[in-house]
C-alpha cells in the first residue's frame, strides 16, 4: 500500500521535474545551439585566428613561423598604413557629422508631419536598399568629368572652374565624392531612427515648454535633443563604425583601388589588398587587429553610454 | 503657414536627393550613347533603347543573377531559422549569462569584415568550401544572424507571455502553443529579419569577391564590380547592369519596409 503510494508519487513528480529541467535548461540550450555554433564557428574562431596570424609570417597566404610583433612594427613603420589610419579617421568623422546633421534636418521635416510625410518616409529609406556597389557606380558616373551631372550643375550655378573637373584625379576630390556617396547611403537609416526618437519626445515636457513660450529652436535645443541624448550617442557610434568599415564604395569608385597613388586608401581596403593582392596575410591580420581594437574601443563606449542613458 | 512654406519645399528637396540617383541610373541605361555623352544632360531619353538589357540577358548576367538569388535565398532561410529559435529562447527563458550573450550578438554587428575575411578564407580552403555556394552562405551568416536574432527577440517580447501560458494551461504542449499561438503573431518579425538577411547577403561584396573566383559562380556584386572595372567607358551598359542588380532589393524592401524599419530601429534604440 505504502509502496504503491510512493511509487505513484514518484511517478507523478518525476515527469514534472524532467519537464522543468527540459523547460529551464535543455530547451533553451537546444534553441540557442545553432546561433552559438554560428557565432563560435564563423565569428569567434576567425577573430582568434586573426589575432594568432598577426603574430606569424604569412607570405602567399601560407602560415609561416612565429615572428613576434614584427608585423605590428612593420605596419606602424609603414607611412601608407599610418596615412590610411589617419585618412579613415578623418573620413569617418566627416561622414558622421554630415550624416547626423542631414538626418536631423530630414527627421525634423518629417516630424512636422502632414499627409505627405508618410510617403516621404518611404522615399527617404530607399537609398538604403540600393546595393552599395551600384550606388558607387552611379555616383562615379554623376561625378564624371566631361558628362557628369554634378559638374553640369556646379557650372550652371556659376562655379565655372568645375567645367570638365576631374574629381578622381586627385585624392582629396575623390574623397569628397566618395563621402557624398557614402553619406547618401547611410542617411536613411539614421534619419528614420531619429524620427522615431523625435516622436518619442512629444508629451508633457514638450507641451510644458511650449506653454511657457519656448520657440521651435528652444524646444529643440533645450528639451528635445537632450531627451534624445542616449539615442543620438548610439546613432553617432553606429555610423562611426559603419564609416570605418566602408569598403565597397572605395573599391568601386577609385582606380586603381585606393588610387591615384595611394591617396584614397582606407583601412578596410588596404587590409584586403594586403591579404589578397600582396598576399601577405600576417601583415594584413595585424592591420585587421588594429582596426578591430579601434572599433572595439568605440563599441565599449557605445555599450557604456547606452547603459548610462537607460 | 510659414511652417508649410519651409516643410513642403524641404520635402521636395529630400525626395529629389533620394530618388535622383535611381532616376538617373534608369534613364542612362535607356539612352543611346549619343544621348548619354552630351555636355548638357538630357533628362528624358528621346529614342529610348532596350538593347543594353537584351545584350546583358544574353550574357552571363542571368547565371550571376541566379547565383546571387541562390546564395541570398539560402542565407535568408537559414538566418531566419536560427534567429527564430534563438530569438524565442532569449525572449522567454532565463538563459545564464543572457546579458553578455546579447552584448556579443550586438557586437557582431560592429565587427570589421576584414577581421573575418582572412581566417574564413583559410577555413574554407581547408574544408574545400572555397568557391562554393555553401561556403559563401556560411560567411554571410556571420553578418546576418546577430541583428536578425536581436530583431526577432524584440518581436517575441512584444507578444504577451500570457497567450502561450493560457494555451499551455489548456493542455497544449509548449511546441504546440508556440506553433499555434505565437508563430502567427511573430511572422511579420520573421519576414522583416529575413528581408534584412536577404538584402545583406545580396549586396555583400568583400567575401563574395574573395571567395568566389570561378566566373560561373560569381554573384552579382562581384560581376558588376568587374564589369565596371573592365568596361569602364560603357556607362549605359554598366547602368543597365546596376538596374538589374538593384530591382530585386528595392522591390523586397518596398514590400516590407514598415516592419523592417520597426525591427531595425528597435534594435538600435533598445540596444
Amino acid at each position: 500500500m505504502t509502496s504503491t503510494t510512493t511509487g505513484r508519487a514518484g511517478h507523478s513528480v518525476a515527469p514534472a521535474r524532467a519537464g522543468l529541467r527540459w523547460d529551464r535548461f535543455a530547451l533553451p540550450s537546444l534553441l540557442l545551439a545553432p546561433l552559438l555554433a554560428v557565432i563560435l564557428g564563423v565569428v569567434g574562431y576567425p577573430i582568434v585566428r586573426t589575432v594568432w596570424l598577426s603574430f606569424h609570417e604569412g607570405e602567399y597566404l601560407m602560415t609561416g613561423a612565429f615572428n613576434g610583433v614584427d608585423n605590428y612594427t612593420e605596419i606602424f613603420g609603414d607611412p601608407y598604413f599610418l596615412a590610411a589610419l589617419l585618412r579613415t579617421t578623418v573620413f569617418a568623422v566627416v561622414c558622421v557629422v554630415t550624416t547626423l546633421l542631414i538626418s536631423l534636418a530630414i527627421a525634423l521635416v518629417l516630424d512636422a508631419g502632414s499627409w505627405a510625410a508618410r510617403i516621404v518616409t518611404v522615399v527617404v529609406l530607399l537609398p538604403w536598399a540600393m546595393p552599395r556597389v551600384a550606388s558607387g557606380i552611379i555616383w562615379k558616373w554623376m561625378f564624371n568629368d566631361q558628362y557628369g551631372i554634378a559638374n553640369w550643375l556646379l557650372v550652371s550655378l556659376g562655379f565655372d572652374s568645375f567645367r570638365g573637373y576631374a574629381w578622381f584625379n586627385d585624392g582629396f576630390a575623390s574623397l569628397v565624392a566618395i563621402t557624398i556617396a557614402v553619406v547618401w547611403h547611410s542617411v536613411p537609416f539614421i534619419a528614420i531612427s531619429m524620427l522615431a526618437g523625435l516622436r518619442a519626445t512629444r508629451g508633457e515636457v514638450l507641451e510644458a515648454a511650449r506653454v511657457d513660450g519656448a520657440g521651435f529652436y528652444q524646444q529643440l535645443i533645450r528639451v528635445r535633443l537632450p531627451m534624445m541624448k542616449p539615442l543620438l550617442t548610439i546613432l553617432g557610434v553606429m555610423s562611426t563604425i559603419f564609416a570605418y568599415q566602408s569598403f565597397d564604395h572605395f573599391l568601386v569608385m577609385t582606380t586603381p583601388p585606393g588610387g591615384p597613388s595611394h591617396s584614397t586608401e582606407v583601412l578596410s581596403l588596404l587590409t584586403w589588398l594586403q591579404a589578397f593582392t600582396v598576399l601577405d596575410q600576417g601583415v594584413a591580420a595585424a592591420m585587421a587587429v588594429v582596426t578591430f581594437v579601434l572599433l572595439a574601443g568605440i563599441t565599449a563606449v557605445y555599450v557604456r553610454l547606452s547603459k548610462e542613458g537607460a | 503657414m510659414t511652417r508649410r512654406l519651409i516643410v513642403y519645399p524641404a520635402m521636395v528637396l529630400i525626395c529629389v536627393a533620394s530618388l535622383f540617383p535611381f532616376f538617373w541610373m534608369i534613364v542612362t541605361s535607356l539612352k543611346p550613347d549619343t544621348e548619354i555623352f552630351t555636355v548638357s544632360p538630357q533628362f528624358i531619353p528621346h529614342e529610348p533603347i532596350l538593347s543594353r538589357y537584351t545584350e546583358l540577358f544574353s550574357g552571363a548576367i542571368p547565371r550571376q543573377f541566379l547565383n546571387s538569388l541562390l546564395v541570398a535565398g539560402v542565407t535568408t532561410v537559414v538566418t531566419g531559422l536560427i534567429a527564430l529559435l534563438a530569438g524565442y529562447a532569449l525572449a522567454r527563458f532565463n538563459v545564464p549569462m543572457k546579458r553578455y550573450l546579447l552584448i556579443v550578438i550586438l557586437s557582431i554587428q560592429m565587427l570589421p569584415q576584414t577581421v573575418l575575411v582572412i581566417p574564413l578564407f583559410v577555413v574554407l580552403r581547408n574544408t574545400d568550401l572555397l568557391g562554393t555556394y555553401q561556403g559563401l552562405v556560411l560567411s554571410h551568416l556571420a553578418l546576418t544572424v546577430g541583428l536578425a536574432t536581436y530583431m526577432l527577440r524584440s518581436f517575441f517580447m512584444d507578444i504577451p507571455v500570457s497567450l502561450e501560458e493560457s494555451a499551455m494551461v489548456d493542455g497544449a504542449s509548449r511546441m504546440k502553443a508556440v506553433r499555434l499561438v505565437v508563430f502567427p503573431l511573430v511572422w511579420p518579425g520573421l519576414a522583416a529579419s529575413s528581408i534584412y538577411g536577404f538584402i545583406t547577403s545580396w549586396n555583400e561584396l568583400m567575401f563574395s569577391a574573395t571567395y568566389m573566383q570561378q566566373s560561373s559562380r560569381e554573384t552579382l556584386p562581384v560581376a558588376l564590380q568587374q564589369f565596371f572595372s573592365s568596361y569602364y567607358s560603357d556607362w549605359g551598359g554598366v547602368m543597365a547592369a546596376s538596374v538589374i542588380f538593384t530591382i530585386p532589393v528595392v522591390v523586397f524592401f518596398l514590400l516590407v519596409q514598415k516592419r523592417l524599419m520597426q525591427g531595425m530601429v528597435a534594435g538600435a534604440v533598445k540596444g
